[in-house]
């Protein structure tokens, strides 16, 4: 007998847990009834309503958090229906660990796949992660900004750091720094040249970092007067040079000849500005005698003020900026706009590496993708295998979803296992990129795993087994039981999921098309870099730095060494030529100098010409084989007191005398008490610094003369050697020689010239190298994607070729049905694949040398290369299918 | 587990183990002797008695008596419920906690003694 209002208490029950209303629905039901006959409908309802709503929360809430506990037989209905659900869980679990069992070629093909996708993805993201990703070890990084001028200055001279310390509001505090070499004393060992970054007062206070040990430095040891030396170490120094040891506060080191007191030791992620600078000393400006405002040498740091913006910053920088051009016309030409360039701190450090890397996580994802595509391919492969078992277990009564949530199962199963062995695959990886990678990388030595590399990998790996399950098992669930059964799994759902694995494979051609002309583009870019004319031969070539003790040698001592040293490196055996240069190409700075030349008057610096000076022995141009385009090089005759010699490169003579002869014209350093220097030869131009950057004008002085024509007698040289044999081979004899000539000279950089210019694309090389790795993985994945689906088609296709070649069909007929199909999947995955590299490339354009993304010859090969695969890997499966028998074939069926 | 453990009780299971302590009862049944016993002041409402029945079941407190139809109706089958042996225990034990707070509340004057209402 039912009440009015029961439908509505029905509904309400439905609020509370399954458990409980499987126990209570029907009492509580009998219970409001009898209410609602003795207390009549309104009332009841009125107070039975809010009750069953708040109760059913509180006891959904109770199971929720596992508080409810059962009665004895609400426990056993409960655990019942728990235990299906695991026990479900667990026969998923054992069914899928059995199959994959059954099939251990299938099973090591998959987690293969999945192992290298995973593996390399989470390996890149680890490196990733350390250099790009982890906050820069700065105090509130995002309000800190890196404060330079662009070209022609590209950097900012003492005075003009005074001004934009006082006159940008926008900025809390503003420091400057220089790194300048120096010599450490050794001690016992070899005195070891290094470099110091000399700070501004604000600069600890500007990046926030505490020290690791002791403190840095006060307010008073940046002034003028202070008699107190002091320096903060760096880890790395601290841990090779004095043994990480903690009592190191209070010592002293000699730096150059002068002690300083150890005041702190930073920690070991702190390694700004340079990770080549290993202490840092203060700087002691003195606003009353500060350099000319011409002489740009500092780079800046600063942090915005709370209230302002890295908008409003440039936008006072500038209006700075436009006032000195226009009140400093004698400094800054109007053809030589000043320009400041404020970024945060990230974009300065990270901004080289991070395009490099991105592309590489890119590629990596691609991979994955690509990987999972394979792995769905399988499935469906093996899925249509399976037709029959699971319409067996359909017809048993098995629900879709039942069946969905068991191939699933199975899907995160094998993403799990390949994860696992994906980590192993990663741990190894991360290891080699890591020798692997330049030195130049950012953070590469804190490389490490860390809480969001695990989450990566698990967030990839559920990905991936959701990407490569799902379409497999809808597929499995969509088919009719009824007619799998009835044809026995042979035909039917044949054309649908032939389509989706056709699919398949268009989308992985499509994505290792995009890869393989990312990673050619790259190729080619280096191949050019390698090709390129660097105006000298860096084969042969060993290169060792010496840095002369400071004080201990006047210009002429200092002549009479670096001409012992070369004339004992040259009679070394194996050695045909040798000389010393200030700065070694490539690895060179680009600090150009105002010049001035004859029969052109300059009032002003900023009207005068400016010219990269570079001091060098007789010899030199022998020596790294960098030709003479007119008259001569150095010789010994050019020595201090002779007539005053220079040879400028190919690029200056263009700039300063278009379309005249060079030679017996004069320049000087600008200043008036240089000397004018004759100009007797001209030499090709020589990659100074970079094989990108473009090459400044050059002009070459003779050491022994460099006192007098270049300023200052350089006190460090690196001296080059050419040889027959191998350069490396010369390392320890250049050592023993300057060991034997002054044991208090540091020797650093030690290394072959071709090393100095591989080192300088370092970074390009590593990536374009694992890109290429990548694009190999990807081909062979690709290959094996398209073997799998023709191969399956033929033998699907058994019966029907079987037909065919019964009906006459020739053999060549049958394999062209076959490479047909495969023709027709290929070409439409080129095509997608062009498109999507035409768009994905413009990423990298930055990267490219000489390449266009675009680059038709990059297309053209990838194309053809994979139409080659393509065509091999049906090759094997249309040859099957033109050899089958057609009695074998239809008896069979 | 001692009945102890189970202590204090909240007052609705006390209402509920109380009125069972004279008998089994079904759910509208044991919802008419607490109107009768409280004299209306206390009237549960089906949500609230079940869920604490399902805690009590849990506890092994009472536990299902069996099936029987109501005495008034068709053939509506109705669970009675009745105390275990332990649950029992469990409202002797809430009923000692109670009495010793009786006679602390008597010591400190805030209700009269029994006897001394008596006398």
């Amino acid at each position: 007998m039912s009440v009015p209002g029961e439908r509505l208490v029905r509904a309400l029950l439905a609020l509370y847990p399954r458990e409980f209303r499987a126990r209570y629905a029907a009492d509580m039901l009998d219970f409001y009834r009898e209410r609602v006959r003795n207390d009549g409908m309104l009332r009841t309802w009125f107070a039975a309503v809010p009750d069953l709503v708040a109760n059913a929360l509180a006891e959904r809430f109770a199971w929720l958090h596992h508080e409810a506990e059962c009665a004895p037989v609400v426990a056993r209905m409960h655990t019942r229906y728990r235990e299906e659900h695991m026990s479900i869980l667990v026969q998923d679990v054992r069914y899928a660990l059995r199959s994959m069992r059954r099939r251990p070629s299938f099973t090591a093909v998959v987690l293969l796949t999945l192992a290298l996708g995973i593996g390399a993805n989470s390996a890149i993201f680890t490196v990733v992660n350390a250099t790009i990703l982890r906050p820069l070890p700065f105090a509130d990084p995002p309000r800190i900004v890196d404060f330079t001028h662009e070209d022609p200055y590209s950097s900012v001279s003492e005075p003009e750091f005074w001004d934009y310390e006082r006159g940008v509001a926008g900025l809390e505090k503003l420091a400057a720094y220089s790194t300048p070499s120096i010599v450490l004393d050794g001690g016992d060992g070899d005195p070891l040249r290094t470099y110091t970054a000399r700070v501004s007062r604000d600069f600890f206070d500007i990046v926030g970092v505490k020290p690791m040990l002791g403190r840095t430095f006060t307010p008073d040891e940046f002034s003028p007067s202070t008699h107190a030396r002091v320096t903060v170490l760096g880890h790395r120094l601290w841990v090779q040079q004095f043994g990480a040891d903690p009592r190191i506060i209070g010592k002293t080191v000699q730096i150059t000849g002068t002690p300083f007191t150890v005041i702190g030791v930073m920690p070991a992620a702190f390694t700004f500005p340079d990770v080549e600078a290993s202490l840092w000393t203060p700087w002691r400006m003195n606003p009353d005698s500060l350099w000319t405002r011409n002489n740009h040498y500092l780079r800046l740091v600063g942090r915005i003020a709370p209230s302002s913006s890295l908008a409003q910053v440039r936008a006072q920088v500038r209006t700075l900026d436009t006032r000195w051009m226009h009140d400093f016309p004698e400094t800054y030409s109007p053809d030589k706009p000043l320009t400041g360039t404020v970024q945060p701190i990230a974009d300065y450090l990270l901004g080289p590496t991070r395009p490099f890397l991105l592309a590489l996580l890119g590629a990596v994802g691609l991979i994955l993708l690509i990987a999972s595509v394979n792995v769905a391919n399988l499935l469906l492969v093996r899925g249509e295998a399976r037709r029959k078992e699971v319409a067996i277990r359909a017809a048993l009564g098995a629900s879709r979803s039942r069946i969905m949530r068991q191939l699933m199962t199975e899907s995160m199963l094998f993403a799990a296992f390949g994860a696992l062995l994906g980590v192993a695959v990663a741990w190894v990886g991360t290891g080699v990129l890591v020798d692997l990678a330049p030195g130049d990388l950012p953070r590469i030595d804190q490389v490490s795993v860390d809480l969001r590399v695990v989450l990566f990998t698990i967030a990839i790996t559920m990905l991936t087994g959701v990407a490569f399950g799902l379409l497999p098992a809808l597929r499995m669930r969509r088919g009719d039981s009824a007619d799998a059964l009835r044809d026995g799994g042979k035909t039917s759902g044949h054309v649908a999921s032939g389509a989706a694995r056709r699919t398949l494979v268009v989308a992985e051609i499509t994505l290792a098309v995009m890869i393989l002309t990312g990673a050619g583009l790259l190729v080619r870019s280096l191949i050019q870099l390698r090709a390129m004319d660097l105006g000298f031969d860096p084969d042969g070539v060993m290169t060792l730095q010496v840095t002369l003790p400071r004080g201990k040698y006047n210009d002429t001592t200092a002549a009479l060494f670096i001409d012992q040293l070369v004339s004992r490196t040259r009679s070394l055996p194996g050695v045909t030529s040798a000389s010393a240069v200030d700065n070694l190409p490539i690895s060179g700075s680009d600090n150009g100098w105002s010049i001035m030349i004859d029969g052109v008057v300059v009032k002003t610096i900023a009207e005068a010409p400016s010219a990269r000076p570079e001091v060098v022995t007789p010899e030199y141009f022998r020596t790294m084989q960098t030709r003479m385009v007119r008259g001569r090089g150095f010789t010994p005759l050019d020595r201090a007191g002779a007539p005053f010699v220079a040879v400028v490169s190919e690029g200056l003579a263009r700039t300063l005398w278009p379309g005249v002869d060079p030679i017996g014209h004069t320049l000087k350093m600008f200043g008036a008490q240089s000397p004018w220097t004759t100009i007797v030869g001209v030499v090709r131009d020589v990659k100074l610094r970079g094989l990108q950057k473009d090459i400044p004008g050059t002009m070459y002085f003779p050491y022994a003369q460099s006192g007098q024509s270049a300023y200052v007698t350089p006190t460090s040289m690196t001296l080059v050697a050419r040889t027959n044999g191998d350069p490396t081979a010369l390392a320890p004899q250049m050592r023993r020689i300057v060991r034997s000539l002054d044991g208090s000279a540091a020797i650093s950089r030690v290394t072959p010239m071709r090393a100095v210019v591989g080192d300088s694309i370092a970074s390009r090389r590593f990536t374009t190298l694992l890109l290429a790795g990548f694009a190999a993985l990807a081909l062979a994945l690709a290959g094996i994607g398209i073997y799998g689906v023709v191969s399956y088609g033929v033998s699907q296709r058994t019966y029907e070729i079987g037909v065919r070649v019964a009906m006459g069909a020739s053999a060549a007929s049958i394999a062209r049905l076959v490479m047909r199909e495969a023709a027709g999947m290929t070409v439409i995955g080129l095509a997608l694949g062009v498109a999507g590299a035409l768009v994905a490339d413009r990423l990298i354009r930055s990267m490219l040398v000489d390449v266009s993304a675009g680059d038709p010859l990059t297309l053209v090969s990838v194309v053809l290369l994979l139409a080659v695969v393509a065509a091999t890997a049906c090759a094997l499966p249309a040859r099957r299918a033109a050899a089958v028998n057609p009695t074998a074939a239809l008896r069979n069926d | 587990m001692t009945p102890e453990s189970q202590t204090p009780l909240k007052p609705v299971e006390l209402l509920i183990l109380s009125m069972l302590s004279a008998g089994e009862r079904h759910g509208y049944g044991i919802r008419q002797d607490i109107i009768d016993h409280t004299n209306g002041a206390i009237a549960l409402e089906a949500g609230n008695l079940y869920r604490t029945i399902r805690r009590l079941e849990a506890d092994a407190i009472v536990e299902e008596s069996g099936r029987r139809a109501a005495a008034d109706s068709d053939d509506e089958r109705r669970r009675y419920y009745r105390l275990t042996p332990f649950g029992k225990r469990v409202l002797a034990a809430e009923l000692e906690r109670l009495r010793a707070l009786v006679r602390l509340g008597e010591q400190r004057r805030i209700i009269a003694p029994l006897a001394a209402r008596r006398a």
